[in-house]
């Protein structure tokens, strides 16, 4: 088979198999550590032992998350050297120097007070463990800005110019503040928020619906939905002007994200696709429904386009992303999310305002709980969605317009990629399974009301090295 | 100018090799106790052995994304060719710090521990040789062209004297981990651990003999470096202090000192890393690539330099910290 002796294909693939694995697990822990800080905060303040044993218990799953995203993070930091050396070579000073700032800026900062957060409930004073928590969510969240960041300027390089192949630096802060970079951040700082908020909501209504401890997860639910409030439209919002942003910066793959193969000139009413089959090889769309004049008003809230909006056919073959089809539904997939997500919210706070949620009513609730648990897995695909329609629209180049992916593979034997490639297939198939099964056992466990509450004055640990000292924490 | 673009990368190189060597101190204290828990008894035994390392892996294995990610940045060039012709190796040791990694996670939580006791012992025990495979193939020299690109083939770091490296790299992690089980346990559990220190750390030093013996002969650019004045005093030094050292490693354990071995091991640790760092020096893909040719430009260096030089004290407190919170033994309350 071709494939298998490409390496340029088999690197893509691995790149896009670790990429795609690896995402689904920041994504929660990213997010989940701000609502950690919330219940955290409330505990501290109204002195509610259910915040607390919130804390203790959303924190397992954190646990569980992180140790999963970080070691499938390890793949990605070595991947960019080992698969992509000439595209390393060409722009590390940028963006190596970026991947170093995530590490020592943001990782070591979650994983340095994760042990005090998880462990420390005894052994450090409420006050200091609090500040560990708002660590780890800051160090999550850094994160997010640093990563968005470095691929930001793979789509709008910016702050410096190619020389003779290489990135030479001019402005750094050019380029980190690149024209993708704000917007590009805000849609995935909320992303994460999103996709944990709705986790979190529909676990919290499973156990509503099945009627275990119903009181203690309605306060889950109504501080993730007291979130939700700002954060779905927020992100429609957010993400609307990520898409703008494409119109401008990106035109080959607003091109492909619309399936759009003729150029629309300015002047002119433009549809919106709502739902087509695109063909690659006869360059046009088999089938579609249109939203009459919906483009025009969604890329800029006119009648009549001012700019023209480019088609695919406007690019010869070699400079125009491909798989249309996958760009062109992965972006609608993660729309659609973003607008359920709201309506979800929506509905739920409706309810509320006529004293639905409250104790005694919220279980019979069930349509809109069932609703909360069907929508927990979508973050995820959005967000995957999304990744999708970022990078592989960007195709055929790695930094858009500079430097394309052909040119920033590592000569490899393709027997070593296939093999790798295969290893991290199996590893991440077995690991996903094995994730879903012992999180499904953390909550059919539930949480563990006996867990002493931390106390004020913590007994003082002495050390001599004759004595044994206890140390509390929990035997894993 | 001229002083500032000499300094930099010499600057980058030590703080790579700070990085790397905390990463080798501290992870390799976790992969030892991983390795070592294949040998573990009963399962209460493995339960305090892992337990032991539950609140400081990720920060440990962190130091290398650390030192992987400035590398990126600082030596453009070396992080692309030296990964790229050691794809095998690198594989290996993702493959076995993913395993390590993740069945740590999922022991907590099953109920039957075999297959993930398996998984954490024999992944950290293929991270640790994956390490072993990739160290030798940097010493031994990486073949690139005049761009500094990789011109070699995929296996040539596969020889019987990488597999010497690896081997005792695997040993001197086992050492460093007895060491720390040392500190952080009791009773019977801390005497296997002064016996599993001891065995050690005479195969570690056989390691280190015959690693000392055989590069020369096998490497020219080691050759030439270590019979170089002023080096040759140096590199006259080193063994006879490692040696010495390890002397008093052992006596420290036949007297049960509780942490002197773990500051003499990493005595042992620092001396090896500075040995190791004066034959490449200045050179960053020996043989021909030295730091100066695959460093970033100096506007580079200097932005990292005022970002990350800024957080490593920063970095080091928390860590610091983090450890001396959980001070300390581990103990359970039935006997071992």
């Amino acid at each position: 088979m071709d494939i298998l002796s490409d390496t340029l294909t088999l690197s893509r693939l691995q790149f896009a198999v670790t990429a795609i694995f690896h995402m689904l697990w920041p994504v929660l822990t990213t997010g989940m550590a701000i609502y950690l800080v919330i219940v955290e905060g409330l505990w501290l303040k109204t002195k509610n032992p259910d915040y607390y044993y919130h804390a203790r218990f959303w924190s397992k799953l954190y646990v569980l998350n992180f140790g999963i995203g970080v070691a499938s993070g390890a793949p990605m930091a070595f991947q960019f050297g080992t698969n992509w050396a000439p595209f390393s070579e060409a722009v590390g000073d940028f963006f190596g120097s970026i991947l170093g700032f995530e590490a020592t800026m943001a990782f070591m900062l979650e994983a340095g007070f994760l042990g005090i957060m998880i462990f420390g409930w005894q052994r450090v004073h409420p006050l200091i463990h609090y500040i560990s928590t708002i660590c780890v969510a800051i160090g999550a969240n850094l994160s997010t800005f640093w990563i968005l960041t470095a691929n930001s300027w793979l789509q709008t390089p910016a702050g410096g110019d190619f020389v003779e192949g290489k990135f030479v630096v001019k402005d750094y802060f050019a380029a980190i503040f690149n024209p993708f970079m704000v917007k590009s951040v805000s849609h995935m700082f909320l992303a994460t928020l999103e996709t944990s908020l709705f986790v979190i909501g529909g676990i919290s209504a499973w156990y509503i619906l099945k009627q275990r401890h119903t009181e203690f997860f309605a306060k889950s639910l109504k501080i993730v939905l007291a979130v939700a409030i700002a954060v779905t439209p927020l992100q429609v919002y957010v993400g609307h002007l990520s898409a703008e942003q494409v119109y401008y910066h990106q035109p080959t793959k607003l091109a492909a994200m619309e399936a759009l193969w003729e150029t629309i000139p300015a002047g002119e009413k433009a549809d919106w696709s709502l739902l087509a089959i695109p063909n690659e090889k006869a360059e046009r769309n088999e089938w579609e429904i249109k939203i009459p004049n919906g483009l025009a008003y969604l890329l800029e809230f006119k009648p009549r386009l001012e700019k023209p909006v480019l088609g695919l056919k406007e690019w010869d073959e070699k400079n125009r992303p491909h798989m249309i089809g996958l760009i062109y539904y992965s972006f609608r997939i993660m729309s659609l999310i973003g607008i359920i997500f709201v309506g979800i919210m929506l509905v739920s706070v409706i309810q509320w305002l006529r004293g639905k949620l409250s104790p005694e009513y919220i279980s019979r609730q069930r349509w809109l709980l069932w609703s909360w648990i069907w929508a927990a897995p979508l973050g995820y695909v959005a967000v995957e969605a999304g990744w999708i329609v970022r990078c592989v629209g960007r195709q055929p180049w790695t930094v858009y317009e500079k430097l394309r992916t052909a040119d920033a593979v590592s000569h490899l034997p393709p027997e070593n990629v296939l093999a790798s490639l295969t290893v991290f297939l199996v590893i991440y198939t077995v690991l996903f399974f094995s994730a879903l099964f012992f999180a499904s056992r953390i909550v059919a466990k539930g949480p563990d009301f006996n867990l002493p509450l931390p106390e004020e004055k913590l007994t003082p640990v002495e050390v001599t090295p004759a004595q044994h000292m206890p140390d509390s924490r929990p035997l894993v | 100018m001229e002083t500032l673009n000499y300094l930099l990368p010499i600057v980058w190189f030590c703080i790579l090799a700070l990085f790397l060597f905390l990463y080798v101190m501290l992870d390799g204290f976790d992969l030892g106790v991983g390795i070592l828990s294949l040998t573990a008894s009963s399962e209460e035994r493995r339960t305090i052995l892992m337990t032991s390392l539950s609140n400081v892996w990720d920060a440990n294995a962190t130091w290398l994304i650390l030192m992987g990610g400035s590398l990126f940045g600082a030596f453009p060039l070396a992080y692309s060719t030296i990964l790229n012709a050691l794809y095998i190796p690198i594989m290996i040791m993702v493959v076995g710090l993913i395993l390590r990694t993740v069945s740590f996670e999922f022991r907590q939580n099953s109920r039957r521990k075999l297959f993930w006791n398996w998984a954490f012992g024999v992944g950290s025990f293929i991270a640790a040789l994956g390490q072993g495979f990739a160290l030798a193939g940097v010493i031994e020299g990486i073949p690139v062209d005049a761009n500094g690109h990789f011109i070699g083939s995929s296996w040539d770091w596969l020889n019987w004297r990488s597999i010497v490296v690896a081997l005792t790299l695997i040993q001197g992690y086992v050492l460093i981990g007895s060491c720390y089980l040392i500190m952080k346990t009791t009773g019977k559990l801390q005497e296997t651990h002064y016996k599993t220190a001891k065995i050690a750390a005479v195969t570690t030093l056989i390691g280190a003999i015959i690693i000392t013996t055989v590069i020369p002969i096998f490497s020219e650019f080691a050759r030439n470096r270590l019979f170089d004045r002023p080096f040759i005093y140096i590199f006259a030094l080193i063994p006879l202090l490692g040696v010495a050292l390890i002397l008093l490693l052992l006596k420290s354990l036949n007297d049960k000192k509780e942490v002197t071995p773990f500051v003499l091991t990493i005595l042992i640790f620092l001396l090896t890393f500075i040995g190791l760092a004066l034959v490449v020096f200045p050179y960053i893909i020996p043989p021909s690539i030295t730091i100066y040719e695959a460093a970033a430009s100096p506007s580079s260096l200097v932005f990292m330099l005022i970002f990350i030089g800024f957080l490593i004290p920063i970095m080091l407190f928390y860590n610091i910290y983090n450890y001396f919170v959980f001070r300390g033994k581990i103990t359970s309350d039935t006997s071992l």
